[in-house]
């Protein structure tokens, strides 16, 4: 239930429509259900009123259902909804005695307007959230796609305030945040690694998603644990009504999803499956090396739905994902995702909610190397259990509250190394982490007058880093300066070895100047317990995750925000400029040449620090018409300063881009025909060049600044572009479409690194070992580029 | 790991390179590099020093020849003074009958211009290195078909752990990025006793020695944050690029050096392949 999310007054219509149809007896009411025809989706929200007569209409519920008190019969009813065709049905007194069902068509606009109508057009300004971006499942699958493949987290990039860390890759950084300060969740249980290909696809199969939210800036207090933002992913419920399914075959990878009802209409069911033949294509190789290798991912994920009574409903949902990539017979490495949750939500009355979700969330990798001297596994597993239960209650037009508890249980088993036999390596084994985290959250929303609204909330984190464990000791409590141990200290199974506690105020304010016009502000303070050490930009499967400790403490950050939100032309256009500052504390970097991935003791390795970032977005979106999408651009500095790197002076982390410009179009030619263009310009990563070169060791090594990441990659900027066919014809119950796409149109050489070394012969490629011995030996730069002009082609089907 | 995931993009991302320009930065004053080796072997103390180049300068090295050069042990009158020998092109021992003594801790003193370099070493004791044997092996992942050789020998120190074999094949230094040979005792150390097997694929007939150095521990982490310099491509999986840590401190001067102090013992073994058996050489 997300009734929080909803604007006040529309789940106060809902539900007053609602209750205010049941005060009638049946006799005199014609009882009814929206539905979407193409899904057959209850649709909540819709109008349904007698012609010449809208004073008197209601609303259609949450599962799409209304009551209307009847005039004289036959009587002509109106049914309308933004974005689908408005139905118009005479009623005869027979109907009474039936249960009718309206099924309502998309009006032939682009897939966009329709969804971006779930909410209400003036949402965005009578609303009272900041920093929050919903992008609808079916507009991320409009937007031109690396190798075709519709990718969730990539589309997130294209918003402001979200910058890459570099090409191709669904690593995010949000406001100034590094990717592990993004909590992902999949129908709310976190995603761990949410990223396929070390980072070029994320997990997520669009077929098998119902919504994404982002939330960047002010986060409800129900929701906690992580920095800079919440991705909150919900998979798709099945449809009540008969199978539906949809897929399709795209140049690395197929997709299927199927849903319906399960055992009867109050139970359904929705599975998708998704797998890449990247390794098919590999068989197909001249090179025997290539043949001999394997490299695949695929995802599984369901959801089931039990309606079980008019006030309770059940789901359970899975995901589960897997990459491999094998080299010959002999060595392996993989890494997946298990996430499993189950919520449950139940109406207690027409003004009071209650929300139980319970959760499991496993990400595991291994390597393998089968070698008779020197093989190994190596392998490791981290786990994240919850449970989470919120009561929302209405209480009167004004004031909406809710309160909760969160519990999470962190545990981060061995990172272990196990010898095969005969093998001289020897094994090894880290001490397990485990972490307790238990919060209790309030928060409110009240009206204080129809311009002024303000929501408060507070969570309150407990954290206790538990056993079993060993914690070592260290001259003057420093890990940090010589490294040496003094002892070291062992901890039973959930024996406590260091609390830590915060209180995490959010406070939002809406101000509406007018029906086109507000100001918003917030202010959002965040704890997080856990985060990755790596000081390298892109995520990798074997990342380390380490908890807070007796020598890590959690991670701070403060946000405030202003906003100034602007509708016009009848809705059809939505402004907002955003500014914010954020403050971050005891964020770590490591140390040079530090290695955590076996290390006992990460605390050795660790620095730490502050750091801040600010900026401003502007956005322009259209949501309806033939043609939509919106213009972004964000300017925004980010900035580290940490005892250790730098000489201790402030730093930017290579997403720093100051200006970044996202261009989303998406235009409709017929019902037929339909075209997306995307363009991305953003400042060059902030990276350090060598200023020199010395010899040391018999190597020609480059001489770097003190200075970190002074110098800038060149400006990067892309043009993408797709068209797409589909069968306009409605009617079929096999539905085809075909998009073809191409990823860099104008073929910009944007870098994906510099190589700083020495060219023998002015060729790059040049091997004295192979090619003969060296003429000249200068140093020069290579530059790595990717996916210059890259065509793909999907065909997409439903059923 | 960072290897691998260039394989998925080559494999799979239509990876391309080539050379370009770009303007980079120049050295802001002068950049003193030090490399100075003091072992139980006369032959390799020596201290080079030169002067790091901007980028693109492409010059062969500035040697600094006119510094004053001196290894000293703290706490005793003891100095032992070095020269500037052209044919080598780094400071020699005046000396040479002066060499590294186990549980001695050594002080090199630099003074060049207005600038004074200090580091400090501890001659550790050698772990021992019994012998070298090599067998045939076919071709598997990861390593080409030939001759490998296994090093056997005993560590038994429970600290200071850090160790380094260059290898010498046929007169020449395996000197690539590829041939640093630094390991700790992350790992345990019996595999030194059950035999040490070097990642090389060596011919028939060709003569190999193995030399090996036990580091104090700021020189073990010079050279493997040089390694990590060398593999660094500038991408999002590498850290961002510093300059590997020296143990040397700029006590007096503006001029920050860059470089190591190896206090050091050596020893080593060769081998030469036959077509059939093992033949150890000391």
């Amino acid at each position: 239930m997300k009734i929080q999310s909803l604007p006040f007054l529309g789940v106060f219509l809902l539900f007053f429509g609602g209750f205010s149809s049941s005060a009638f007896s049946q006799s005199q009411v014609l009882n009814g259900t929206i539905v979407d025809v193409n899904n057959f989706e209850p649709m909540p929200g819709a109008s349904i009123y007698w012609e010449g007569d809208v004073s008197t209409g209601v609303v259609s519920d949450l599962e799409g259902k209304f009551s209307i008190q009847i005039r004289e019969l036959p009587d002509r009813l109106i049914i309308s909804f933004v974005g689908y065709q408005t139905s118009n049905r005479v009623i005869n007194p027979k109907d009474l005695d039936k249960e009718l069902k309206f099924f309502l068509s998309p009006e032939e606009m682009s897939l966009d307007e329709i969804i971006i109508q779930e909410v209400r057009p003036d949402e965005q300004v009578k609303n009272l959230e900041t920093g929050i971006v919903r992008l609808p499942i079916e507009s991320i699958k409009n937007i031109p796609a690396l190798f075709g493949e519709v990718d969730l987290l990539r589309s997130l990039q294209l918003l402001p305030g979200v910058q890459t860390a570099g090409e191709g890759t669904t690593g995010l950084f949000v406001r100034g945040g590094s990717a592990d300060q993004n909590l992902i969740q999949i129908d709310g249980a976190p995603v761990y690694n949410a990223s396929h290909f070390f980072g070029f696809f994320s997990v997520f199969n669009p077929d098998a998603l119902d919504q994404v939210e982002l939330y960047k800036g002010n986060m409800p207090a129900s929701f906690g644990g992580r920095l800079s933002s919440l991705i909150d992913v919900s998979l798709k419920e099945g449809n009540r009504e008969q199978i539906h399914g949809e897929g399709g075959i795209g140049t690395i990878s197929s997709r299927i999803s199927v849903d319906g009802p399960l055992f009867n209409n109050n139970s359904t069911f929705a599975v998708s499956a998704r797998r890449t033949y990247a390794d098919v294509f590999l068989q197909l190789s001249n090179d025997e090396d290539l043949r001999n290798n394997r490299l695949n991912f695929h995802d599984l994920s369901g959801k089931f739905t039990f309606y079980l009574n008019d006030r309770d409903k059940l789901s359970i949902s899975s995901y589960q994902g897997r990459d491999f990539l094998g080299l010959d017979e002999d060595f392996g490495l993989g890494w997946a995702n298990w996430v499993s949750s189950m919520q449950w939500n139940r109406n207690i009355s027409d003004t009071f909610f209650f929300d139980l979700t319970g959760y499991h969330s496993e990400y595991k990798y291994f390597v393998e190397f089968d070698d008779p001297e020197a093989g190994f596994e190596w392998k490791n597993r981290l786990s994240e259990s919850g449970i989470k239960a919120q009561w929302t209650k209405l209480r009167g037009e004004n004031l909406q509250t809710y309160w909760g508890v969160h519990s999470q249980y962190y545990h981060f088993a061995p990172i272990e190394v196990n010898p095969a036999g005969g093998s001289a390596v020897q094994p090894l084994a880290t001490n397990p982490k485990n972490g307790i985290l238990n919060n209790i959250f309030a928060g409110m929303s009240y009206n204080f007058s129809s311009k002024l609204s303000a929501e408060a909330g507070l969570r309150w984190g407990l954290y206790n880093q538990v056993g079993p464990g060993v914690d070592y000791l260290y001259p003057d409590d420093n890990p940090g300066e010589n490294e040496v141990i003094l002892d070291s200290l062992s901890y039973k199974s959930f024996e406590s070895i260091k609390f830590y506690q915060g209180l995490e105020p959010r406070v939002a304010f809406r101000y509406l100047i007018n029906d086109q016009f507000s100001l918003k502000t917030a202010y959002n303070r965040n704890f997080q317990y856990l985060q990755i050490a790596s000081n390298s930009s892109a995520g990798l499967p074997i990342d380390r995750w380490i908890l807070a400790g007796r020598y890590v403490p959690p991670i701070r950050s403060d946000q405030v925000s202003l906003g100034l939100f602007h509708n016009f032309d009848d809705n059809r256009w939505e402004f907002s400029v955003e500014g914010y500052y954020k403050d971050f504390r005891n964020i770590i970097d490591l140390k040079n040449g530090a290695n955590v991935l076996f290390a006992d003791n990460v605390e050795t390795e660790i620095l730490s620090g502050d750091g801040w970032a600010y900026g401003l977005e502007f956005l322009l979106r259209k949501n309806v018409g033939k043609t939509t999408g919106w213009l972004a651009y964000t300017w925004s500095r980010t900035w580290r300063q940490i005892e250790g790197v730098s000489l201790g002076q402030k730093y930017n982390p290579r997403y720093d881009r100051p200006h970044d410009l996202t261009l989303v179009l998406n235009h409709e030619f017929s019902p037929a025909w339909s075209a997306g263009l995307t363009f991305v310009y953003t400042t060059g990563q902030a990276v350090s060049f060598p200023i020199g070169l010395y010899e040391s060791d018999n190597q020609i090594l480059s001489l770097y600044s003190e200075f970190r990441n002074e110098d800038r990659f060149p400006n990067y900027h892309r043009m993408d572009a797709s068209i797409s066919w589909k069968n306009p014809n409605k009617g079929k119950k096999w539905r085809g479409s075909w998009n073809f796409s191409i990823y860099n149109l104008y073929g910009r050489k944007n870098p994906f690194a510099y190589e700083f070394r020495e060219i023998t012969n002015g060729n790059i490629n040049y091997d004295p070992d192979v090619d003969g011995p060296a003429q000249t030996v200068e140093p020069g730069i290579v530059m790595t580029y990717l996916f210059t002009f890259l065509p793909s082609i999907t065909y997409n089907f439903q059923f | 790991m960072k290897r691998l995931a260039i394989i998925v993009i080559g494999f799979l991302l239509f990876g391309c390179q080539e050379e370009v320009d770009l303007p980079l930065a120049t050295i802001d004053g002068i950049v003193p590099v030090i490399e100075a080796e003091w072992t139980n072997e006369p032959i390799f103390n020596e201290v080079k020093m030169s002067l790091a180049q901007n980028y693109f300068d492409n010059k062969e090295p500035v040697i600094i020849a006119d510094a004053t050069v001196s290894i000293s042990i703290p706490g005793t009158e003891e100095v032992i003074p070095f020269i500037f020998v052209n044919a080598s092109n780094s400071y020699k021992p005046v000396s040479d009958r002066r060499v590294a003594e186990v549980g001695e801790t050594y002080e090199l003193k630099i003074e060049w211009k207005d600038n004074l370099y200090v580091s400090r070493g501890l001659m550790l004791e050698p772990p021992t290195l019994d012998s070298l044997t090599y067998k045939f092996e076919e071709e598997r992942i990861f390593r080409d078909e030939g001759y490998y050789i296994s090093a056997y020998g005993k560590i038994p120190f429970k600290e200071d752990n850090f160790y380094r074999i260059k290898i010498i094949q046929n007169d020449t230094l395996l000197n690539d990025r590829d041939d640093y040979l630094l390991f700790d005792d992350t790992f345990g150390l019996t595999f030194f006793e059950e035999g040490l097997e070097l990642n090389y694929a060596f011919k028939a007939k060709d003569r190999i020695r193995l030399v090996l150095y036990r580091l104090n521990e700021p020189v073990y982490d010079y050279f493997n944050q040089l390694v990590g310099l060398l593999f660094t491509d500038g991408g999002l999986f590498s850290p961002p690029p510093q300059n590997p840590d020296t143990n040397i401190v700029t006590q007096r001067g503006n001029d920050q050096a860059e470089g190591y102090f190896m206090v050091s013992p050596i020893i080593s073994q060769s081998i030469f392949i036959n077509e059939e058996e093992p033949d150890p050489e000391n």
